[in-house]
């Protein structure tokens, strides 16, 4: 099998458990005949039918609420949401059904189900097709929250979403669908959601991501490299649960850290994993952590490489933290 | 009232026309419109095509980022710009709405500065491409998140019933917005207030790929009106009168305290969804073909031959003085320059919260950073 993309992954993945398991069907707005606008369900229409891969009207809440329903009934629907920006019209059926079903029926009923999103910004989208809106699942209790950024944990963890018993929203980091490649093991292997990724190992600072940020900030890495610096890096690949062992024990080896997010700094996710080492772990550490984020304001379009947290700012952050 | 009476009954089988397709004139009534009007309808259909075909060309060439162009539905949006009062009432636009923009007054070189974010944009560069809006003109900025400027619109036309002068609000989308919840919510909304509201709904078919048949159970979108307590109109949006003389209906109706309406306009839309779409995936050429043999631009230009208003020479003429325009708009917003770094953290909020401006000076720390906030 040739090196894949994200979003090929995503495809063949799909494509893969639908094969497994006749439950798992798929809907969204222009999956079918289109193959999504981005391609994620590329030939899956042709291969499954309509009506294993539905072509929804133009309404997120009916996606998402259909997709509760489907769920109710034994399957395993995969729901598509174009654009992570267009969940809103669907994110009451997300939080007062999707998050709440399995607690307030006592478990009598539950929604095992994934909610796919293409997230991020750095495409020149604007503030409608660029966000990032993670938190607002976090701190949802109820939802799975994960956000891969290589096609090897973009299949493992899509394996895990699918077969678990609890709804997933995947985000999907759009700015990457193309950029990185690898070549996937012909396996069955799935990744726990929860567990985290050691992509680098160092020992002079700790650098935590996740998602589209990955990418810049292993670019952050590879610079300190270059000036003698060496990074640990930490992928949490899950949002909810996240890994919160492996951060603690590497940040306590190193007691310098950098927590690395585009969403929106306040209430960002960045903000979560630094408060629990401030909270766990503030005798272990040399200096405060510190937060790179998105800034906040609305997703800028003209503005739109600046507002990302790039190597530039990460570097400064990582400078602030070794000075202290 | 045209000439008092109801012209149109709604809820009929046949699309509503006024001229046929080789442009005869086949409406029950006479035309009541000047040729200085006549004309202009002609022009700003042009028009709009030929900035339409710049903007793909300035894409092309990496000027604008995005394209989402309005060809074959200039009829529809030009026709039922031409019923409003510009400048008094209201218009909530969608993202293919430039001809109607235009239409209504928004001068091009605005336009354009919209299209390329330039320093020039009242809007100071803050949406993507083919997202009209203007403060000025009363056009609600567009919002790309499909259906979420209806429920707005039908305030508006609340706020209008409440001053008692008149206005009404024009609310404009396309067949795929009509799935939507808040679609629904405000037209329900609309018809138990029997707000002033006018909702045209630009039907070409296809959202995106998904045709209109998967798009909902309803041989049509007009018949939902029915639901909500307001007539449905289905009009031939080829013809930029029938456009026009609808929507006048309706307008006038909503002014005099009628209540709401929802036309269906039949359109097309040429080109594939964005310049990012492949529109060769889900619709065949022949049908493609089929509706461009159509052109409501031919078609309506023949009515005008017909009736002596229009000739090679007034074209010639109009298409150098769209051209020299459109070249100015281009060479004032290269000249002007994109929308500065600096200008991110305005507008958030009316004042500059402390922790905005910590972020504008970290932001600074890397930037040079203009001063120029307003
Ligand atoms: C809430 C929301 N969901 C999805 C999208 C992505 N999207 C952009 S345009 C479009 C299709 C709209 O079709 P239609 O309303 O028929 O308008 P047309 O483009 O055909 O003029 C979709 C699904 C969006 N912009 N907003
Ligand atoms: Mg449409």
């Amino acid at each position: 099998m040739a090196a894949q993309t994200i979003v090929q992954t995503v495809a063949r993945t799909l494509a893969e458990e639908m094969a497994r398991d006749e439950r798992v069907v798929l809907l969204g707005e222009d999956v079918g005949k289109r193959g999504g606008v981005f391609l994620a369900t590329e030939g899956l229409f042709d291969r499954f039918g309509p009506d294993r891969v539905i072509d929804t009207p133009l309404s997120e809440a009916a996606i998402i609420g259909a997709a509760i329903g489907m769920a109710v009934h034994g399957m395993r629907p995969v729901a598509e949401i174009q654009f992570a920006d267009y969940v809103f019209p669907g994110f009451d059926q997300l939080v007062s059904q999707a998050a709440k079903l399995r607690y307030r029926s006592g478990g009598g009923f539950s929604a095992p189900m994934v909610v796919r999103m293409p997230a991020g910004g750095g495409v020149a989208g604007g503030h409608h097709h660029s966000q990032n809106p993670e938190s607002h699942f976090v701190h949802t209790p109820g939802l799975q929250v994960v956000y891969p950024s290589t096609p090897g944990d973009t299949r493992g963890l899509l394996r895990s979403a699918v077969r678990g018993d609890d709804p997933v929203v995947f985000m999907e980091p759009k700015r990457l669908y193309r950029a990185v490649k690898e070549e996937l093991p012909d396996d069955d292997a799935t990744i726990p959601i929860g567990r985290a990724r050691l992509r680098r190992e160092g020992d002079d600072v700790v650098l935590i991501s996740y998602g589209a940020s990955m990418a810049e900030t292993l670019k952050a890495a590879d610079a300190l490299a270059a000036q003698g610096v060496s990074a640990d890096v930490i992928d949490l690949r899950s949002l909810l649960p996240w890994d919160q062992d492996l951060v603690l024990e590497r940040v306590a080896r190193v007691g310098r850290v950098v927590v690395i997010s585009e969403a929106p700094r306040t209430l960002s996710f960045a903000s979560e994993v630094a408060a629990t080492i401030a909270e766990e772990a503030l005798d272990l550490l040399e200096a405060p952590p510190a937060r790179v984020t998105g800034f906040d304001v609305p997703y800028p379009y003209a503005q739109d490489r600046a507002y990302l947290p790039g190597p530039d700012r990460i570097l400064r952050a990582v400078q602030r933290v070794l000075d202290y | 009232m045209i000439g008092n009476v109801r012209r149109f009954e709604p809820f009929g089988q046949a699309p509503i026309r006024v001229i046929d397709d080789d442009g005869r004139w086949v409406a029950p009534f006479a035309c009541d419109l000047d040729e200085a009007r006549l004309r202009a309808i002609y022009r700003d259909m042009r028009r709009a095509r030929r900035f339409d075909e710049r903007l793909s060309t300035l894409q092309r060439q990496g000027k604008v980022s995005f394209v989402a162009s309005a060809a074959g539905h200039e009829a529809t949006q030009v026709g039922a710009a031409h019923a409003l009062d510009a400048g008094r009432d209201w218009t909530f636009p969608y993202y293919r709405d430039l001809a109607l923009a235009l239409a209504l007054g928004w001068p091009l070189a605005e336009a354009l500065a919209q299209q390329m974010a330039s320093r020039i944009d009242p809007a100071r560069g803050r949406q993507m491409p083919a997202h009209p809006g203007s403060a000025a003109l009363r056009i609600f900025t567009t919002a790309s998140a499909i259906a979420s400027h209806v429920p707005p619109a039908v305030g508006s036309a609340m706020a209008q019933k409440l001053a008692g002068r008149g206005d009404v609000t024009l609310c404009s989308f396309g067949d795929g917005a009509t799935s939507e919840g808040d679609w629904h919510a405000a037209l329900n909304l609309a018809g138990a207030q029997g707000a002033p509201a006018v909702f045209l709904c630009q039907n070409n078919g296809y959202a995106i790929s998904v045709a209109f048949r998967h798009q909902s159970g309803s041989a049509d979108v007009a018949t939902k009106a029915h639901a909500y307590g307001m007539p449905g109109y289905r009009v031939d949006g080829m013809d930029p009168l029938a456009a026009y003389y609808v929507t006048r209906q309706a307008v006038e109706h909503a002014r005099e305290g009628l209540g709401p309406a929802l036309i269906e306009a039949l359109v097309y839309r040429y080109g594939p969804h964005s310049n990012a779409d492949d529109d060769g995936r889900y619709r065949p050429a022949d049908e493609v073909a089929a509706w461009r043999r159509r052109d409501p631009i031919a078609r309506y230009r023949r009515y005008l031959e017909g009736r002596g208003l229009w000739d090679d020479a007034a074209e010639a003429a109009l298409a150098a003085e769209v051209k020299a325009e459109i070249d100015d708009a281009v060479r004032a917003n290269e000249a002007a320059g994109r929308a500065p770094l600096g200008w991110m953290f305005d507008d958030v909020f009316a004042d500059l919260p402390p922790h905005l401006r910590r972020q504008r000076d970290e932001l600074a720390a890397a930037h040079e950073l203009e001063r120029d906030g307003h």
